[in-house]
């Protein structure tokens, strides 16, 4: 993006809202966004169209807690003021979480967020040491053959997950968090390698809980 | 009244979402979906067809919005689930539901479903069978909602009369309020179903189809309270009712995803074949104002990025091009496009069409129907070749680089010569486009034809007439790709086999139900999908009941003679209509009453109302 006020979102897609594609989520933040009156930029030509780039997609029916946008906006608008007006412009499933300004120059989000922390929640039943050892074992193999459209692609797991995965136990459930190095190769989906540690129909929900940079500075949130 | 909380039915639905395509259309939670959870009367509005098709329907948010005036009841949308979440919801159980509360379709006190065309008649039984309520009017019981209709095909109420409580005839803005008040009171009366059923028929515009039956010569003819015709209802004028402006904004890609502003209604023109250019009459505009008020307050509210001014024929607005200047100032910038949806070519100027934003890249579509002008006169279609010349030459040098032009076959009185003058007419276009088109550019031109079969309709001038057989309009089809330019042209046709049950459906009468239960169990759904439609399932389904359906499709009716439609007064003179026919046999026209005077249609007299020219006056 060129100059400009590049002003970065962080939102949530909860509830029943998880059960929309990439392509829907965009559509509605754009709409958010002229709802909001924010200065959007446009781009040149026959058809003009904000200026708006997304963070790496979400599956459908995977829920997001800190999910980013970039808007390009031409006149900078107090960070207080675009939380007031963008907030008040989106339902609390989609909301806002926070937002704030970057850098133009920044490379781009989808180029830049590497890492995704998910949590898996899983049908009870089997007690924590059991499924802690399954997921274990799973590592332990060191690596994941996966079938994705009729062809079989095969995950290095020390490198696909590059922290090993934890088990909590909230309130009865039981959750299995797990943070995943996304890249041009695509990356390891969580319910795929949770199924093969634990067993078939055992998911009951997976959320992106994070998308984090991870540079020489470290693993840290893009906002 | 009690007021009461419906079952939530969205924990059964969500577990079915991760099996089926484009789970969004189940979700709600748009941006402008609006949740009552305490009512003391609740209505669900259907238009019995996919969420994505039924959400550009503009006529049921105008009601919902009417409803949403009344402030103790909820008003819910329903659209048909696609066939495999229908399997999904039928496999574990689950009825139809509205979309805000994820409520049981089946509890709720109204069902209003849409009747836009014949093509989605199966799909209302789908729904009402989804949602466990009797297909049959007469099967229903107390513990069922009432099932009203209304929309364009209800001028025709009798195939699907029996499936109905009740079918709205004309404008809804103000009957939907009267209908509801009148059913409260019923339900506050201790009234039973029965009893809140004929209460309806004492509304203007209101059909019981329960309270008519066949007479002597096969008319059908009423019961007390109903009244002996049932007078199509009509609104004076349209500004003093807002369109909507904070319409519900869906995240799926649904058709027509934009902003729209009905800008007015009706349409004076007089093409013959055409229903709504009839059946809507008197044309009232909205003013301008209020169309610019509307659409801003329309743009800001949903953050849509398009515009649309709606009407049967927006171009004929008499303040348009102001509108469209006023607009494009104001939207100068944001990145919005305005659109129509398409425009005349005696109405096309390069002026009007430049203010519509991106028309360059989506090119013009102008509806010449007709080849010759002989049979562009019989249908009265009022416009010349050298007007359509004229246009795409215009448009062409201006830099418009596509055009799209819509014919019917099986026009009547059309005959080889007019079937083969669409091919002339086409290589005439195609020839000052080129002219117009600096070489260079010669490569992006596009003429695009696309070619439909004629369908009678009732309160038209051709509604004595039969459709043209399917073998004949095939036969015209092979001569019109013969006498097409061979190369430079798009030639795409709309399915005949699909227009001949269009014709079944709009002609026919009562007798219609049986077939149309017959397909509908036999599998037949979501006929508008070409993927989906069966004709040989449907003539088949009406075989069975004793139908002959493509005899039911082309048999004329006798003028002078019952219809099945003679107890709905459109408003129209049957005089009027068989003037317009008798003219079509002599290739005469009619002049626009809009530019000059009254040609006598009965509309005005007979409903107490006239047209509404936003300037005042006429349109000339
Ligand atoms: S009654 Fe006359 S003015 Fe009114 S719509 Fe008919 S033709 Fe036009």
């Amino acid at each position: 993006m060129p100059e400009g006020f590049k002003l970065r979102i962080c939102f949530r897609k909860t509830g029943p809202l998880r059960f929309l594609s990439h392509l829907e989520t965009g559509r509605a933040w754009e709409r958010a966004a002229r709802r909001a009156r924010l200065p959007y930029a446009v781009s040149q030509g026959f058809t003009p169209r904000m200026r708006i780039a997304f963070g790496p997609a979400l599956p459908v029916g995977t829920a997001g807690e800190r999910e980013y946008v970039d808007i390009l906006l031409t006149r900078f608008v107090p960070v207080a003021e675009v939380t007031e007006r963008l907030g008040a412009s989106v339902v609390p499933e989609l909301g806002l979480v926070k937002c704030g300004y970057v850098s133009p120059a920044e490379a781009s989000l989808a180029s830049r967020l590497t890492i995704a922390a998910y949590e898996v929640e899983i049908e009870g039943g089997s007690p924590q040491q059991e499924t802690e050892r399954s997921l274990v074992t799973l590592m332990g193999t060191g690596s994941l053959s996966v079938e994705h459209k009729g062809k079989q692609k095969v995950f290095d797991l020390s490198q696909a997950l590059p922290k090993e995965p934890e088990v909590r136990f909230v309130e009865g459930r039981t959750i299995i968090r797990m943070w995943v190095r996304m890249g041009d190769q695509g990356s390891l989906r969580p319910e795929v390698f949770v199924t093969a540690a634990v067993g078939r129909d055992r998911v009951v929900s997976v959320t992106r809980t994070d998308l984090l940079i991870d540079d020489d500075q470290g693993w840290r949130r893009p906002l | 009244m009690a007021v009461s909380v419906p079952s939530d039915l969205w924990p059964q639905v969500e577990r079915l979402l991760s099996r089926v395509e484009r789970p969004s259309r189940y979700i709600d939670h748009e941006w402008g979906a609006h949740r009552r959870e305490m009512a003391a009367y609740r209505v669900a509005l259907m238009y019995p067809d996919a969420y994505e098709v039924g959400m550009a329907n503009q006529a049921l948010q105008v009601l919902a919005d009417r409803l949403r005036e009344i402030d103790d009841i909820a008003i819910e949308r329903v659209f048909l689930p696609w066939v495999d979440m229908a399997a999904a919801m039928r496999e574990t159980g689950v009825p139809l539901f509205t979309l805000e509360s994820c409520a049981p379709v089946a509890d709720v006190d109204l069902l209003g479903i849409t009747l836009s065309n014949e093509l989605t008649y199966s799909n209302v039984l789908e729904a009402l069978d989804l949602a466990g309520i009797p297909l049959r009017a007469a099967d229903r019981d107390d513990t069922h909602p009432l099932v009203i209709g209304g929309g364009p095909s209800a001028h025709n109420p009798e195939p699907m009369a029996s499936f109905f409580d009740a079918i709205l005839i004309g404008d809804g803005e103000d009957a939907v309020l009267e209908i509801v008040a009148a059913d409260r009171a019923a339900i506050g009366r201790g009234a039973k179903r029965m009893e809140r059923v004929r209460a309806l028929a004492a509304i203007e515009g209101v059909y019981v189809p329960s309270l008519y039956a066949p007479g002597p010569d096969g008319r059908l003819v009423a019961t007390a309270p109903a009244p002996g015709r049932v007078r199509r209802r009509v609104l004076a004028d349209l500004d003093s009712y807002p369109a909507p402006t904070c319409p519900v904004v869906p995240y799926a890609d649904v058709v027509h995803d934009r902003a729209t502003v009905e800008v007015l209604r009706g349409c004076s023109r007089g093409c013959r074949f055409c229903q709504a250019g009839m059946v809507y009459r008197p044309v009232r505009e909205r003013s301008a104002d209020s169309i610019v008020r509307d659409a801003l307050a329309g743009l800001t509210c949903t953050g849509y990025e398009e515009l649309s001014l709606t009407s049967l024929s927006t171009a004929d607005h008499s303040q348009l091009e102001a509108v469209l200047r006023r607009l494009v100032a104001r939207l100068d910038g944001t990145g919005t496009a305005i659109s129509v949806p398409s425009l005349r070519v005696d109405s096309f100027t390069v002026p009007l069409a430049r203010l519509l934003g991106d028309g360059r890249k989506s090119g013009l579509t102008f509806a010449p129907e007709a080849g010759s002008q002989r049979l562009r006169d019989a249908i009265n279609k009022n416009i010349t070749e050298e007007e359509i010349i004229t246009a795409v030459e215009q448009a062409f040098t201006a830099g418009w680089r596509r055009v799209k032009l819509y014919f019917m076959i099986g026009l009547p009185t059309e005959i080889d010569d007019d079937v083969r003058a669409i091919g002339a007419l086409v290589e005439r276009v195609l020839g000052v486009a080129r002219e117009a088109t600096p070489k260079a550019e010669r490569g992006g031109l596009r003429v695009a034809v696309s070619v439909s079969t004629f369908v009678p309709k009732a309160h038209t001038p051709f509604q004595w007439d039969g459709q043209v057989p399917i073998e004949e309009v095939r036969r015209r089809q092979g001569l019109l790709r013969e006498s097409m330019p061979h190369r430079g042209v798009e030639l795409s046709w709309h399915d005949p086999s699909s227009s001949l049950l269009e014709a079944v459906l709009a002609r026919g009468g009562r007798e219609m139900a049986d077939g149309i239960e017959a397909a509908w169990r036999a599998g037949a759904r979501f006929d508008a999908w070409t993927e989906h439609f069966s004709l040989g399932r449907w003539l088949e389904a009406f075989a069975s009941v004793g139908i002959d359906a493509a005899e039911a499709a082309s048999a004329p009716y006798i003028q002078g003679g019952p219809l099945p439609w003679s107890h709905i007064d459109s408003g129209l003179a049957e005089g009027f209509l068989r003037l317009e026919r008798s003219r079509t046999d002599s290739a005469t026209t009619t002049p626009d009453c809009t530019f000059e005077d009254c040609t006598g249609c009965g509309v005005c007299p007979g409903l107490g109302v006239e047209n509404v020219i936003a300037g005042g006056g006429s349109r000339a």
